[in-house]
């Protein structure tokens, strides 16, 4: 039973075989990509806030 | 496993950018310009985007091409900027010259409904273009095989930008929200959610179509279905498939709804309600009230509020779709011992709160004044220069008489007192005077004039805006590359024909609702 969609992409796309991540993502979970999406809009968030009067 | 593909790709993509902002900053493509972006909309990003995109493609592209690469994290991010960039220039591509194309045409086409274009009416932005634009290259060219692992960068991009979504609501504007818009709102964005999770399931459609399906005919458009997609596991072309059930849906609403408006003789604040609860995408929740009242701006604002609530219950969606998939994917044993708290925290998308996060920064005022509405505010406090002149105040009060309603007599009245637009409210009934064609061209003109000055435009939520915009252009079109002619033939016609019962469904009862509860007042 898939439990993460990076599973599910690797067996109904097929041909689709990655050493990391997935058809959809190059990180290794949702979760990961997450996180990195959460940070990269707060750098984006700071530098507006600085920069932009 | 070296990533790193040894190929001039991203140099010659780094120097179309940087060929795009020479040519643009040095006026050599005047011509053209003046044809397809007269008011110089795109310049800045053409010249800024072009430069900063042309030197790193250029610099990273060097790198690819002739740096030594070892097998290890560099080498596997950094061999994902080709394909970002690839995407990238595609995307800008359509944002820059092919949508402003397609606009000129459309409206050598002349208007279509109303004063719509053909390209408004179907909703060919830049956003539906892009998708179109990645279907075709996979679909013609395939993706190379040097930009396969940036391609795979859209979804950071789409879930960046709707964490940043979050900065152009206030909680001083939903706090305005009247109760009764909340309630309809929210039974018929449940109710839809709930009828197309039950359909999908009947017609044995994959747990994950039917899953983001409901978010987007639930809620509305991109945003959701985007939001709800990690949840339930969706893949690109799912995605695309609710996009384009909800665009071809709200088409023909777009042109069914006046005509339906006017057969029952609905009132504004009705028709406002009703377009805001059945139509689903935002454009086309606006381009069907505009039909139904060109003369003023109640029904637009009406259907503007039901938007702003959807939103609201974004999160509580994402949320209900988590534990439905769990409970749909485990089998009977695991269900039995499936802990709600464990799911919530395993399975509730950190982007969606991050979206939350930055709703609840706004509202505090940080990026724009507390009460503003996706970066525009009211704010009287002029300079004298800008009061009315003598001359303009003449010309209201010459008019004044040809007024009959209240609240308009008494809007003029005090604009004409003070020379300067009073309130919000007195903003919004004065554009509904202006809009309504009573006074002279003239006399409008001052009214514009008033309203122009006391309305005011953040110019963090601006900046926000256009990285917005360049993050769903980026995912969007990324996405579109991963939709293959055999994943949409896979995914067949079932989505389209549950879309079109529900949204049916949902805009014949929520016309019920309407006519028996709603009167003149929400």
């Amino acid at each position: 039973m898939p439990n993460d969609s990076q599973d599910i992409d690797l067996q109904e796309e097929a041909g689709a075989k990655f050493h990391r991540g997935s058809t959809l993502s190059i990180f290794g979970s949702d979760r990961n990509e997450d996180f990195i999406a959460l940070l990269f809009a707060l750098i984006v968030a700071l530098g507006v806030y600085i920069t932009v009067p | 496993m070296v990533y790193t593909k040894k190929h001039p790709a991203l140099l010659i993509i780094g120097a179309i950018f940087l060929a795009v902002a020479v040519v643009v900053d040095q006026g050599m493509l005047d011509g053209i310009l003046s044809v397809i972006d007269k008011k110089g909309k795109y310049a800045g990003e053409e010249i800024g985007m072009g430069y900063a995109f042309g030197i790193l493609g250029l610099v990273i592209g060097a790198w690819h091409m002739w740096g030594s690469h070892k097998e290890g994290s560099a080498d596997y991010y950094l061999s994902s900027v080709a394909g970002a960039m690839f995407i990238l220039v595609i995307a800008m591509g359509v944002r820059w010259f092919g949508a402003p194309a397609v606009a000129v045409f459309s409206k050598s086409l002349g208007p279509v409904m109303g004063d719509k274009y053909l390209h408004k009416v179907l909703g060919l932005n830049y956003v539906v273009l892009g998708i179109i634009a990645g279907i075709i290259v996979v679909n013609v060219f395939r993706v190379p095989e040097w930009a396969e692992n940036g391609v795979r960068l859209s979804r950071l991009g789409l879930k960046t930008g709707v964490i940043l979504l979050g900065t152009l609501y206030s909680l001083a504007e939903l706090q305005q929200l009247g109760k009764l818009s909340v309630v309809l709102v929210g039974f018929f964005v449940l109710g839809s959610v709930g009828l197309v999770l039950w359909m999908g399931a009947r017609r044995n459609i994959p747990n994950s179509m039917g899953g983001v399906l409901s978010a987007g005919m639930g809620v509305c458009g991109v945003s959701a279905t985007v939001a709800s997609a990690p949840v339930v596991q969706a893949k690109s072309v799912e995605i695309a498939y609710t996009i384009g059930t909800i665009l071809l849906w709200g088409v023909g609403m777009m042109f069914l709804f006046p005509i339906v408006g006017n057969i029952l003789d609905l009132g504004y604040i009705q028709f406002g309600a009703w377009a805001g609860t059945g139509i689903l995408n935002s454009a086309q929740v606006a381009g069907a009230a505009l039909a139904y009242q060109p003369d003023g701006i109640e029904t637009l604002k009406v259907a503007e509020i039901f938007n702003i609530t959807r939103v609201l219950f974004l999160p509580i969606i994402v949320l209900w779709l988590a534990l439905w998939y769990v409970r749909r994917e485990e089998t009977a044993e695991e269900k039995a011992s499936i802990n709600v708290g464990k799911v919530i925290f395993e399975k509730f998308p950190v982007f969606v709160l991050g979206f939350i996060l930055m709703f609840a920064l706004s509202s505090t005022g940080i990026f724009s004044p507390a009460q503003h509405y996706k970066g525009k505010y009211f704010d009287n406090n002029i300079k004298a220069s800008k009061l009315l002149k003598d001359n303009q105040i003449a010309e209201l009060t010459a008019e004044a008489g040809k007024v009959v309603k209240v609240d308009r007599k008494e809007a003029l009245a005090r604009l004409i007192e003070n020379r300067k637009v009073m309130s919000r409210e007195d903003d919004a009934v004065l554009r509904g005077l202006v809009n309504s064609r009573v006074l002279t061209k003239k006399a409008n003109k001052v009214l514009k004039h008033a309203h122009k000055v006391t309305r005011k435009t953040a110019k963090k939520v601006k900046k926000f805006r256009q990285w917005i915009t360049l993050l769903f252009a980026f995912g969007l079109t990324g996405l579109g590359m991963q939709i293959t002619l055999s994943s949409m033939k896979q995914a067949g016609g079932q989505p389209l024909i549950i879309g079109g019962v529900v949204g049916t469904l949902k805009a014949v009862l929520s016309l019920i609702v309407i006519v028996l509860f709603v009167r003149e007042t929400i």
